[in-house]
């Protein structure tokens, strides 16, 4: 294992981390800070936010690059809405970010478990805001459709990587199609903010890089997050290399220069960190 | 009051973890919140905090010790 640089270290308290756990047990609920086993989780559940994954902790697509497990998944269970609104309201979230395994099991792909997420949310936490960070759906536009008329104040969908490495990282998605879901989501709603993410330190290159954000910038997207690939086992698609802050910090001047209206760019930045502040950042918008 | 202070589980599938480094040593004082040891995962290091406020009265393992998840790692006198 390589050294971990200075700037990949983070806090952890057992007593807050086991506050939010058990909270999520006790409501049967996952979240991918556990599932993807997200270095910002003692963190996040320190202040009492965290990221549903719903639709069950097993996917049905292998990516390279990812730590939840991959198999056969259960079938959507029909207390999850309420219950992800309830944990939302016990935490007191005033921005809840909704994300799922990928479900191709499933013939809308779970867009309908999203929606019902969304309105659970809307009736017992009136006010709070709502991210929908979904899977590609296949590209499936009646699926899309269904996410889009809960109307979430963002979709998110992750480009996860340049377009020179999607086959070795996501090979079970396609570029183009994950730029066409955030196309189609902006053209049918507009007053949507559409959100998009990717890593670096799996092998791009600078020019790949850019190119990548005028391929995202293109589809309209608003929001734009980066942040360090860590190789969740050695199994996993290899580390090429870590990118320092100071690399971050030109990622994102890069792209506000470019027509994003707002950029998380850092090591340990990851697509639903402080998203409530990206939120803010651009909510004359809508 | 003694109190244990154990190898968290930092994912479900961790069955033990290397303590890389002590950052307090024994006879220091120590707030509830600051950090009293890393252990590094495969995706960063984790200074894992103390829970209550007190005196760090012995540690059980030294650094680069690989110790079980739930063993204690260090006794704290608490106030």
């Amino acid at each position: 294992m390589e050294k971990k640089p200075e700037w990949l270290k983070v806090r952890y308290n057992q007593e807050a981390v086991n506050e939010v756990a058990e909270l999520m047990r006790d409501l049967k609920l996952n979240t991918v800070c556990k599932e993807a086993n997200c270095p910002n989780l003692g963190e996040c559940y320190q202040k009492h936010t965290s990221t549903f994954m719903i639709l069950g902790s097993i996917c049905t697509r292998n990516c390279r690059f990812c730590n939840v497990t991959t198999g056969r998944p259960l079938p959507p269970d029909p207390n999850e809405p309420m219950n992800v609104a309830k944990a939302a309201q016990k935490l007191g979230l005033r921005h809840v970010v909704l994300t799922c395994s990928t479900r191709d099991d499933l013939p809308d792909g779970g867009a309908e478990q999203f929606a019902k997420c969304v309105r659970a949310i809307r009736k017992v936490c009136p006010g709070t805001t709502v991210e929908t960070l979904i899977s590609d759906m296949k590209g499936d536009h009646a699926a899309l459709d269904t996410v889009i008329a809960a109307h979430p104040e963002v979709l998110n969908h992750n480009v996860e990587t340049v377009k020179e490495l999607q086959e070795a990282v996501r090979p079970q998605a396609r570029y183009e199609r994950s730029l066409s879901v955030l196309r189609y989501c902006k053209e049918q709603d507009p007053s949507l903010l559409t959100k998009t993410g990717f890593m670096v330190g799996l092998g791009e290159t600078e020019d790949q890089i850019s190119r990548l954000m005028d391929d995202i910038l293109e589809t309209g997207c608003d929001i734009l997050t980066i942040g360090q690939y860590l190789q969740p086992s050695p199994q996993h698609h290899p580390l090429a290399r870590y990118a320092t802050p100071e690399d971050f910090v030109r990622w994102k001047e890069l792209a506000l220069s470019k027509g994003f209206r707002h950029v998380a760019s850092a090591p340990l930045a990851r697509s639903s960190y402080k998203a409530w502040e990206a939120l803010e950042d651009v909510h004359d918008l809508y | 009051m003694e109190k244990k202070i154990e190898m968290p589980k930092l994912r479900p599938e961790m069955e033990s973890g290397v303590l890389c480094a002590w950052l307090k040593e024994e006879g220091d004082t120590v707030s509830a919140g600051e950090p009293l040891f890393e252990i590094e995962t495969d995706k960063v290091v984790n200074q894992i905090e103390a829970t209550a406020s007190g005196v760090l009265k012995k540690q059980l393992a030294e650094e680069g010790d690989t110790v079980k998840v739930d063993t204690a790692v260090a006794v704290m006198e608490t106030e």
